[in-house]
């Protein structure tokens, strides 16, 4: 191997091939390109002339260059040029590759991978057997180091992911004593501390040579996060004070829709010299509620994300009692324990109970409710079934109400009336204690304090379900606590008062625990072993090495002693856990972590950084500039010798053809380049488009045309419905804005009341799913009025005109109910004229509306019943649009009728008009009012 | 080189089933409609033109021709035409080698395109006239009448032609005695081939023109460097270091040729002229008409 610099030839000796290029030099020369051939008739005239001066006819000197870099190149490439060239391994020893494996590797994972693979190709090019293995493992039973070639390991370094936990160092360190007799090693490390770094590197070096790969830049942590005052506050950490200083911290969490964003950005930096940088997320509590995880942006590694859980949730509770405190009196209100023991942890709020409702509250607390009115307790069902928590304390009022409804929902046992009194001054007995929990009861592991005493409280009714639904019972046996889910909810009764009168449970600290084992309140302060003891727990969310959420479905459940040793390992790996109610975070790093750089090496321990440059083979890149040399120097022999004509077409005419085509391809690669931009832009006007026209079209009452792609029709629209606005303005209270045209295609019709359709002959039948949008329009209370603008000249509408026949054809497919001509007493005949006929440009088309359901005959009534609502669609053929049509100076466009007549009928036309729309913004009301008369008797007037 | 043509040239067979002129034919007529434009005048106002009849105008007619007067009097248009006091015989050689096809980078069209554009326009001008034209060298030799013979003489310009010689000479064909004749060519064969024809033809009692047309390329001689020429037949061939070296030499041995050929003209009486393919082909044909008209 030759070396200069960067550059190293693996076969140098062919590098002497260089050194005949010289004669090369002169045989090219000798041996020029072709003379041009010319077609030329004048070729007689020349016959017979002597050339006057006679040069040897020499091979161009940049032709000659060309061609001499390009064989220079070719034996430049067959020598075999490495840029960066490692050293190649010159012992004998089987090869050691270690990887840490652990988070703190995962973020230059890749060079990592590169880095084992050179090695492996090193090792392969010296033929030495290798073992790579991986610290974050568990190291394997029999201490043998699995040799083997190279190429073996290549597959499994490709699949290799970093893990989500520390490195076991101590352990392998431990192994190795056993299992490698003398080994060259390599080790690629994270540089970190961790457990035992020193032992791990003095096995390594006892070994034989080895050499210490770290990174360039140490990977980062961070603390769990944790609330401070409303504030989630976390910490970053980094091993070294060198380290970047500028870090941006993302909270991530789901979106109301359900998808997974970063919710805040924030950046954070640390001060010289320190390895600690604190972080506050000052959040709104939706926001912070709805955070997942937070993580180190640069840094995609378990270490660096800390997953929250109900601790960081601060929840909503709703408090609500019946008795309302007399002033002063806070000790005996039945809400006042509640507020001390949830108002540090959680939001709380107090309402009327229909207020709370609307506010979704997490929990709702209720204090001594006997009864609901029956909407109240429909809502309050429905609430618990989508997934509420209700908690009812008890009290006298439920104990007088208790047995009036026998079953009922919203309490987890059925109740005996009265309760009971033990302990008091009528009765028998001392006051009852608690008994020990029972097993499936979440209290499991919260203490059983004597001085718990229960004076009062509500009985449950036997019941077979009775022990199952029992969280904590007093010593005799009674329940103290039930729970029974309620759909996607659980509803949770204390048979004692929440104030001091029945017992002292509200006094102690096991009120506040309960709480919060409930999920009523948010945990305050860390995990204890006991808080988890007793409990198996399944992981919902789990992190892999980078830091992201993996898949959990194959994951077994964790004890709680396991994951209280707070030491994530393959069998509980970092994530969220869930047990009943409760979800902990397990993250990698405690509030105590600290991170610290490894040890220096011991002598004998070499040490490398990672990545700075990789060894790369450029043989092939030499191979192909040669062949292009020679291809640029074939074109230019042909060129020279006037042979470059493509099919006879001349050299010019080719130029230009070229140029052309580079033009486009230029032209094409400008546009790809900037295509992704201009489709990035495109996304993101369309929708400000649509907002735009939502907007116009919400602001106002607009009235709209559907278009007809027939430009005349479309204007005659537009100018009808604007001239109907202002006609509509002008008289009534309705005061429209400026029509809008509609294409039934593209275009969101829910925003029109009322769609004016014109039929031209051209119009082309929908699409389906323009039918669709049309169908949903009509069903959810839009009205289109269709308009065959042709007098009805045929027999019936729909046979008799072409326009008829369209709108056959589009009609077909709508959902369009019965239709009768418009009986005398319809109701659009006197939405606000008194009308009969209906006429537009035409007089005398026959209108067709719904046809009445069940049409009743009221005594004493002008008008029968006619069915409720409006319309959906009206056909008629009398061009309103033509009759309403206003140019801008407001003078009519088009002719109507004649002379005084005409004047008349359009009057007509817009009385209709006015009246049709009338029908469309209040439906029936007209109707409505035929009854004034029997409500008025009714009233006694 | 045949196909030099040829875009137009596929269209022949069609055009022929429909009867149109072929696009040669419609040229030809355009260029000569130019001349008899300008021309027209001057024949007018002199005397020996009698009134030959009126006739319907038809498209394609310009509107000069027509007489307003006549024209007035109906509602057709007429145009009033001159008898001409008797026919002349013209016998046109279009020289069809190899030769001609030639057409450097910067012509616009080749010879031989050229010379069939002039040898049909001035057809044209002459058949309107009245007299009589044929082609030499081919099956139309004999000169007629009539726009049924300007047909044929289209048909026969623009038809493929197998076994073409490198260079043309005029053909050895019985001549109209007193006649006249036309010779297009680049005149650049074999002296010992060429001037023997153009003698046996003076001296076949036939008085005429010849025009040499030639590129500008063969003009000018823009070659350099190590070039082999080759005739358009590639049975001559000719090497040189540096072409440009022999740009003098060549340029004046053309000049010698275009001297020896109106040298030649003028022994006979008859004339020459040089027509470059990069000039206006109107000039040519105001030339010929003029060179041709005058011997009347």
């Amino acid at each position: 191997m030759l070396g200069f610099g960067a550059l190293a030839f693996l076969n140098p000796w062919l590098l002497a091939g260089l050194a005949a290029l010289p004669v090369l030099w002169f045989l090219l020369r000798a041996i020029p390109p072709g003379p041009k051939r010319e077609a030329f008739p004048g070729v007689r005239l020349l016959l017979g002339l002597k050339d006057p001066e006679v040069t040897p006819e020499r091979t161009p000197w940049w032709l000659l260059l060309l061609r001499m870099a390009a064989i220079a190149a070719a034996i430049a490439a067959f020598a075999e040029p490495v840029l960066n060239p490692r050293q190649p391994m010159t012992g004998s020893e089987p090869a050691l590759i270690v990887l840490d494996g652990g988070w703190a590797s995962a973020p230059d994972w890749a060079d990592r991978q590169v880095r084992a693979r050179e090695l492996l190709a090193q090792a392969a090019r010296a033929r030495r057997p290798v073992a790579l293995v991986v610290l974050a493992e568990e190291p394997p039973a029999d201490p043998v180091l699995d040799l083997r070639p190279a190429a073996d390991w290549q597959g499994l370094l490709d699949t290799l992911t970093p893990r989500p936990w520390a490195p076991h160092r101590a352990t392998w360190a431990e192994w190795l004593e056993d299992a490698a007799p003398s080994v060259e090693s390599w080790w690629l490390s994270d540089g970190l501390a961790h457990d035992a770094n020193g032992v791990f590197a003095q096995a390594l070096a006892a070994r034989g040579p080895a050499t210490r790969i770290g990174p360039v830049e140490l990977a980062m942590a961070l603390r769990p996060a944790r609330l401070e005052g409303g504030v989630l506050a976390t910490e970053a950490l980094r091993a070294a004070p060198d380290l970047p200083r500028d870090l941006q911290i993302v909270a991530i969490g789901t979106d109301p829709a359900g998808t997974e964003r970063r919710l805040a950005v924030l950046p954070a930096a640390f001060a010289d010299q320190e390895t600690e940088a604190t972080v506050a997320l000052d959040l709104p509590l939706e926001l912070r509620n709805r955070v997942s995880r937070i993580g180190i942006a640069s840094q995609p590694s378990a270490g660096a994300v800390t997953l929250t859980d109900s601790a960081l949730k601060r929840r909503k509770v709703g408090l609500l009692s019946s008795a309302e405190p007399q002033e002063g009196a806070d000790l005996v209100s039945p809400l006042h324990f509640l507020r001390q023991a949830l108002e540090p942890s959680a939001e709380v709020i107090e309402a009327p109970l229909e207020d709370m409702l609307k506010a979704s509250p997490d929990v709702l607390v209720l204090a001594d409710i006997g009864t609901f009115s029956a909407d109240t307790r429909g809502a309050l069902e429905r609430w618990v079934q989508e997934g509420g928590l209700l908690v009812r304390f008890a009290g006298p009022r439920m104990a007088r109400a208790a047995g009036v409804i026998s079953d009922d929902p919203l309490l987890p046992v059925r109740l005996r009336a009265g309760g009971r009194t033990v302990g008091g001054a009528l009765s028998w007995g001392a006051p009852r204690t608690l008994r020990a929990y029972p097993d499936h009861s979440p209290f499991v592991g919260l203490p059983v304090p004597d001085e718990v005493t229960v004076t009062r409280q509500v009985m449950a009714q036997p019941d077979p379900e009775l022990p199952d639904r029992t969280l904590a019972a007093l010593e005799d046996g009674t329940s103290l606590v039930t729970a029974a889910d309620l759909g996607d909810g659980r509803v949770v009764l204390f048979h004692v008062t929440a104030n001091a009168e029945w017992s002292s449970l509200p006094l102690s600290g096991l009120f506040v625990q309960m709480l919060e084992r409930l999920a009523i309140s948010a945990r305050s302060g860390a995990l204890t072993a006991e808080d988890l003891a007793g409990s198996v727990w399944t992981p919902v969310l789990a992190l892999d090495g980078f830091g992201r959420p993996v898949d959990v479905t194959d994951l077994p459940g964790v004890p709680g002693e396991r994951l209280a040793e707070g030491r994530p390992g393959a069998d509980a790996p970092p994530g969220l856990y869930r047990s009943a109610n409760r979800l902990v975070a397990i993250n990698l790093t405690t509030p105590q972590t600290v991170l610290a750089p490894a040890a220096a090496p011991p002598p004998g321990m070499a040490l490398e950084a990672l990545g700075v440059t990789t060894e790369t083979a450029l043989k092939q890149w030499v191979l192909v500039l040669a062949l292009l040399l020679l291809g640029v120097d074939l074109l230019a022999t042909l060129w020279l010798g006037g042979r470059l004509r493509l099919n006879g077409v001349r050299t010019r005419a080719a130029g230009r053809v070229a140029g052309r085509v580079a033009g486009s391809l230029l032209a094409l690669g400008l546009a790809l380049a900037a295509g992704p931009s201009w489709a990035q832009q495109g996304l993101a006007e369309t929708p400000q488009v649509d907002e735009e026209w939502a907007l116009l079209a919400t602001s106002d009452t607009v009235l709209a045309y559907v278009v007809t792609g027939d430009a005349q029709v479309d204007r005659i629209s537009a100018a009808g419905l604007s001239g109907l606005s202002r006609m509509l303005s002008a008289r009534t209270a309705i005061e429209p804005g400026e029509p809008m045209a509609v294409n039934i295609e593209t275009d969101e019709l829910a925003f029109f009341p009322m769609l004016y359709w014109p039929i031209s002959e051209g119009q082309r039948s929908p699409s389906d799913a323009a039918i669709a949008k049309l169908n949903a329009y009509l069903r959810t209370g839009g009205m289109i009025v269709f308009d065959t603008r042709d007098a009805n000249l045929g027999a019936g509408f729909g046979t008799g005109t072409p326009n008829g026949k369209v709108l056959q054809r589009i009609a077909a497919r709508l959902d369009i109910p019965p239709l009768e001509p418009l009986p005398e007493d319809h109701v659009l005949t006197r939405t606000f004229y008194l009308l009969q006929i209906f006429p537009g440009r035409h007089v005398g088309g026959e209108l067709w509306v719904e046809a009445a359901q069940d049409a009743r005959e009221v005594e004493g009534l002008p008008f029968r019943n006619l069915n409720d609502g409006v319309t959906p669609v009206v056909i008629g053929s009398n061009d309103w649009a033509a009759a309403w049509a206003l140019d801008p100076s407001g003078r009519p466009m088009f002719p109507v009728g004649r002379t005084l007549g005409g004047d008349r009928q359009r009057e007509m036309a817009w009385r209709f008009g006015i009246n049709l729309v009338m029908h469309v913004m209040t439906g029936n009301y007209k109707s409505d009012q035929v009854h004034v008369p029997a409500l008025l008797e009714r009233l006694g007037q | 080189m045949s196909t030099s043509r040829s875009p137009e040239w596929l269209r022949r067979d069609a055009e022929k089933i429909t009867g149109s002129l072929p696009p040669l034919m419609a040229e030809a007529d355009r260029l000569a409609h130019t001349v008899v434009a300008g021309v027209h005048g001057r024949r007018r106002a002199g005397p020996g033109e009698a009134f030959w009849q009126y006739r319907h105008a038809v498209p394609g007619d310009t509107a000069e021709r027509i007489d307003w007067r006549q024209s007035a009097r109906s509602d057709a248009l007429y145009i009033r035409e001159m008898e001409w006091e008797s026919a002349q015989s013209v016998q046109i050689w279009v020289d069809n080698a190899l030769s001609l096809d030639y057409r450097s980078e910067t012509a616009p069209r080749s010879k031989s395109d050229r010379a069939a554009l002039l040898a049909l326009a001035l057809s044209v001008l002459l058949v309107r006239g009245g007299e009589r034209v044929g082609l030499l060298g081919t099956s139309l030799t004999q000169p007629r009448v009539g726009e049924t013979q300007l047909t044929r003489l289209a048909l026969e310009l623009c038809r493929v032609q197998e076994s073409r010689p490198d260079y043309g000479a005029p053909p050895d064909e019985p001549m109209v005695r007193g006649g006249r004749a036309v010779f297009l060519s680049d005149f650049m064969g074999p002296r010992d081939d060429v001037f023997p024809a153009l003698i046996r033809a003076a001296e076949a009692g036939v008085s005429g023109a010849y025009v040499m047309i030639l590129d500008p390329a063969e003009e000018h001689f823009p070659f350099d460097g190590r070039m082999i020429f080759e005739s358009m037949g590639k049975l001559v061939d000719f090497e040189t270091q540096r072409a440009k070296a022999l740009a003098e030499a060549y340029r004046e041995r053309l000049f010698e040729r275009q001297q020896a050929l109106s040298d030649m003209a003028r022994r006979t009486g008859w004339q020459s002229l040089v027509h470059r393919t990069s000039e206006s082909p109107r000039k040519a044909l105001l030339w010929l008409y003029a060179a041709i008209g005058g011997l009347r």
